[in-house]
């Protein structure tokens, strides 16, 4: 049963860590760009916040998976919100860094911001498959 | 880790090649304030880092006790990736050093002393021209021409874009960490040596232009010969 609680609770609280850290690393090195640049001071900021959606998946996840707990579902609801919640989180970690270095090259070559940002977008594509899934497989949870 | 994200953001851009360098891109007293962002201990090993890699020109030649010391600062740098950096940077000095040592008179190989693995290969091969070391460091045969033939610019010149490469390299392979701090600032140290010394030598070429154009100017040959009129 306890298992079946932190499967409910995983996504949500594990995808709020990795945004935690993610944007922490990337709002650190945006800070450092606003001292080196003259210009552009707004999409470095907006990039640091891009390990933010990671949350937002793991809030959909966790509702998706709402339901009465049994020990029946307990397993899946583990399972499935304990995984997906790595996900998110080590994704988001690993975005935060990917957008610390498209910060730190696009200060350099302003006209490679756009490229330098398709490692973070890779991630956070994977952040979708983890979360597209994990709604697709609760489904099969009993309720 | 993290500490290092914002430091590294706000340090600026140095060129691939370091003979593109051409204008240091902040002061020294503008680096030093960012890189108080740094906590004691990276500071401490940052100092020591500079001090063995730009070592002051008058203290080059290794003896016994200062390389006793070396061996126990590069213990002390924070990373052993700048331990293998510091440790390169002294072995090619500890050669250039034998290679200064063996043309003055009366020397010996067992009284030479050096930092790093190739001492006791160097005493060995005392009577080699380059110590046997060609094949281990390519470029040294170049460098032992310039060496030979006296053209201690040039081969400055060479050994310090030898380093600025290799600092590089280490730079792009450690991303916001205390290594890419390091290298930077050690990298900054060379494009700082090379422009000082570049600004010497311009005001020396200046003073030589101007001397020379004072000298045979209109108005001094004018002079000259009204002087050598009224002697007459």
């Amino acid at each position: 049963m306890a298992l079946g609680w932190a499967g409910l609770y995983g996504p949500m609280a594990l995808g709020a860590i990795g945004s935690m850290i993610g944007c922490s690393l990337a709002g650190q090195a945006a800070a450092g760009a606003l001292l080196e640049t003259e210009t552009g001071h707004g999409r470095y900021i907006g990039i640091s916040a891009m390990p933010s959606s990671q949350s937002i998946y793991g809030i959909v996840v966790m509702f998706a998976l709402s339901r009465e707990i049994t020990p029946e579902n307990a397993p899946g609801l583990a399972g499935i919100g304990l995984l997906c919640g790595l996900a998110l989180m080590f994704s988001a970690i690993y975005q935060g860094r990917s957008c610390a270095s498209a910060i730190n090259v696009s200060k350099i070559r302003p006209e490679i911001f756009g490229m330098s940002l398709a490692p973070a977008a890779i991630v956070e594509g994977f952040a979708v498959f983890a979360f597209i899934f994990a709604l697709v497989i609760s489904a099969g949870v009993p309720a | 880790m993290a500490d290092y994200y914002t430091l590294v953001t706000c340090l600026p851009w140095l060129p691939e090649q370091m003979e593109k360098c051409s204008q240091l891109p902040l002061s020294r007293i503008a680096l030093n304030r960012r890189l108080s962002l740094l906590d004691s201990h990276d500071h401490q090993g940052l100092a020591v880092a500079e001090a063995l890699y730009h070592p002051n020109l008058a203290n080059t030649q290794p003896d016994r006790e200062r390389v006793l010391l070396w061996q126990k600062q590069i213990a002390e740098l924070p990373s052993r990736v700048l331990q293998e950096v510091i440790t390169q940077r002294l072995e090619i000095q500890t050669l250039l050093a034998a290679l200064r040592y063996r043309r003055r008179p009366n020397t010996s190989a067992e009284h030479f002393y050096g930092y790093g693995r190739w001492t006791e290969w160097i005493r060995q091969h005392w009577k080699d021209p380059l110590f046997a070391l060609e094949t281990q460091i390519p470029l040294l045969e170049r460098w032992g021409e310039l060496f030979n033939q006296g053209h201690t610019g040039e081969l400055q010149f060479e050994m310090d874009r030898y380093f600025w490469q290799q600092l590089l390299a280490v730079e792009r392979s450690h991303h916001f960490s205390v290594e890419t701090v390091v290298c930077f600032v050690l990298r900054w140290g060379i494009a700082e040596r090379r422009l000082k010394s570049d600004a010497d030598a311009a005001l020396a070429d200046f003073q030589l232009l101007s001397d020379t154009l004072l000298h045979n100017s209109g108005i001094q040959q004018q002079l000259n010969s009204l002087f050598e009129d009224i002697n007459r």
